[in-house]
């Protein structure tokens, strides 16, 4: 309902720039009902997908990790220089070790933040917000500076990948293996959060972290452990963008893929499993920015104003649901 | 120009966004959406610019649509007690998405731009009369600005009552303080001082209208709020401080320093940040600066 309204309420804007919105609905319907736009949703849906997992759990806490796009940055960092450092391994170990240092960087760097909170009440929405930037520029540096391909004409990016640091991918499609790592970690936090006694102290502590401290948690091990989780997740993210799909690290890997995985953890409620959905939404919705960019000469950012005005009405719909509950009861 | 008087024009901006957002924040609304409501009001007055000259008018409904956004963001977190960094980080999304959207026919595109005018007297001074008077209206209004809202912050009875409710919302509600009209007066603020901000970029500091041309100083708002601790006086060296770093980095660019790597200098701001947070995070400086108590928490008025 609150998604159907999102888009409806983007109809007046389409005409603001003279284009008709029946048009317009019919590029991102066209996404949505075709065979090239599902499979390409899936695609762009997989780096969400593992940074919005990622987020569930530090989120879980009330530990609000602002920082998932720097983590992907760093993730797709190491993962790029294990390609330098092994070249010429056989694919499964130089794969593998690009995801354990994606993994491994993108947690140290969801670690630093987390030390900082736990021990010096560091308030870590800026701290995670201003590493995003320090990662960013990091990336930069390498691509204009050390890593920068000497034949690619001057252009911020490193040389391609040889073939054995590529994830299998689907043929006819982009879909890579990062798929199949995004459902199995949806499923193991899933499991991790239901299940396990840390899943369980999360809860408690994002109720209330006094009330933890009682229960003798340890807020400091526990905001550690998630951070590194949820920061080596967002790590995966972007090792999966470097090794399945851009295939180089470049500048500008990510239109912001770790902020919209804020809003999606947000819409699925915190469940890894809904995150799965939601961020095939969302990837569609980057895809339908493209079409209508191509299609109807719109800007890209289209994409982003769907994705605002869907989270303003699902919080919007949230409130009338909350009051339609406190009038039945009474 | 010279480099302070580069340093000047690139911190009024943040100046101007920080003074906004600092009464926010000591109202207790933390608002992350100073970077969407800058992106609008850089479109806005750009837009209002090209297609009635009126620069005055262009500034005015930039002001307007910086708090247009931010009335979103007060409703949501306010009154409907939404999460605030979910509601402001929306406020972020939808204002650079709005902007690009709306502004793509602006692209390359030539509109009035606000022209500096040197204060008569003051501009003849030696050194200090370049920089600080030989500038644009908005440099003069964004220094007035930082200092009558400080006056008003902290020795005014209206400033009293807005850190109170920023402190401690339940006590100065008990108080008679209408806590909601103070937070929403606060954010609205904000957004007008944002819009202000982003005016300043596409009608002076790069005249032009560039998609995503903000390029994160919203979120160098943010960061120069807590840097200055809450007060908009250590807001106007923050903002020059930070401002000095960027002209600093153009002008070392300019004679062949640091082309090697200008990603170093530009991540000064953000570390810088996280520095004065780690310190400020320490007990008596806490005390000593006044954290807003309630910062981020919504109230919900009969409970606790």
């Amino acid at each position: 309902m609150a998604l159907v309204l999102g888009f409806l309420s983007a109809a007046p804007l389409f005409f603001a720039v003279g284009v008709n919105p029946i048009l317009a609905y019919q590029q991102v319907l066209g996404v949505f009902l075709s065979v090239d736009g599902l499979t390409e949703s899936l695609t762009r849906g997989i780096p969400l997908m593992l940074a919005s997992i990622g987020l569930c759990l530090p989120f879980k806490m009330n530990f609000w990790n602002i920082g998932a796009e720097g983590q992907l940055f760093m993730g797709a960092f190491a993962a790029t220089s294990m390609v330098f450092l092994l070249p010429e391994s056989p694919a499964f170990i130089l794969l593998g070790s690009m995801m354990t240092m994606g993994f491994i960087f993108g947690g140290v760097w969801g670690l630093i933040p987390a030390y900082l909170k736990a021990r010096l009440e560091v308030n870590e929405v800026l701290t995670t917000l201003m590493f995003n930037f320090v990662a960013i520029l990091w990336v930069d540096y390498l691509v204009y500076g050390p890593w920068r391909d000497p034949e690619g004409f001057g252009f911020p990016l490193t040389p391609m990948f040889p073939l054995n640091a590529r994830l299998p991918w689907i043929p006819g499609t982009r879909i890579h293996a990062g798929l199949i790592v995004g459902l199995i970690s949806a499923a193991f936090v899933y499991i991790f959060l239901a299940r396990s006694r840390w899943g369980h102290e999360l809860k408690v502590t994002g109720e209330s972290r006094l009330a933890a401290k009682y229960a003798g948690i340890d807020y400091v091990k526990l905001t550690l452990l998630v951070m590194f989780i949820g920061g080596g997740l967002a790590g995966l993210a972007g090792m999966g963008l470097v090794s399945g799909i851009i295939l180089r690290l470049r500048h500008g890997i990510s239109p912001g893929y770790g902020f919209s995985a804020i809003i999606i953890a947000w819409l699925a409620r915190l469940n890894p499993l809904a995150v799965v959905p939601v961020s095939i939404l969302f990837g569609g919705l980057l895809v339908a920015g493209d079409a209508l960019q191509i299609g109807l000469g719109l800007a890209f950012a289209t994409s982003l104003v769907f994705q605002g005005l869907i989270l303003l009405f699902v919080v919007g719909a949230e409130v009338l649901t909350r009051y339609r509950m406190t009038l039945s009861l009474e | 120009m010279s480099l302070l008087a580069h340093t000047v024009q690139a911190g009024t901006p943040l100046l101007l966004g920080t003074v906004g957002e600092i009464y926010a924040e000591r109202s207790g609304v933390l608002n992350l959406g100073v970077e969407g409501m800058m992106a609008m009001g850089a479109l806005i007055a750009f837009m209002t610019s090209f297609y009635t000259g009126n620069i005055g008018l262009a500034i005015a409904l930039a002001m307007v649509s910086g708090a247009l956004l931010s009335s979103i963001h007060a409703l949501l977190s306010i009154s409907i007690r939404a999460n605030q960094i979910v509601s402001g980080l929306a406020i972020t999304i939808l204002g650079l998405g709005l902007s690009g959207f709306l502004g793509k026919p602006m692209i390359g595109m030539i509109a009035p731009r606000l022209a500096s005018f040197s204060i008569p007297i003051l501009a003849e001074m030696p050194i200090v009369g370049r920089i600080l008077f030989s500038q644009d209206a908005f440099v003069y209004a964004s220094i007035l600005a930082a200092l009558v809202s400080w006056f008003v912050l902290f020795k005014t009875r209206p400033g009293l009552n807005v850190r109170s409710v920023g402190e401690n919302p339940a006590m100065a509600d008990s108080l008679g303080l209408d806590v909601y009209l103070i937070r929403y007066v606060c954010v609205l603020f904000g957004g007008l001082m944002a819009g202000a901000a982003g005016a300043y970029l596409s009608l002076v500091y790069t005249p032009l209208w560039i998609e995503g041309m903000t390029a994160g100083a919203g979120w160098i708002v943010i960061a120069l709020t807590i840097f200055a601790g809450w007060s908009p006086l250590r807001a106007v060296l923050g903002a020059y401080l930070f401002g000095g770093v960027f002209a600093l980095q153009f002008r070392l660019q300019a004679i062949g320093i640091g082309t090697e790597a200008p990603q170093f200098l530009l991540m000064l701001p953000y570390l810088t940040t996280v520095a004065a947070l780690v310190l400020t995070s320490i007990e008596t400086v806490r005390r000593r600066i006044g954290v807003p108590g309630a910062l981020g928490l919504p109230y919900f008025r009969g409970e606790s």
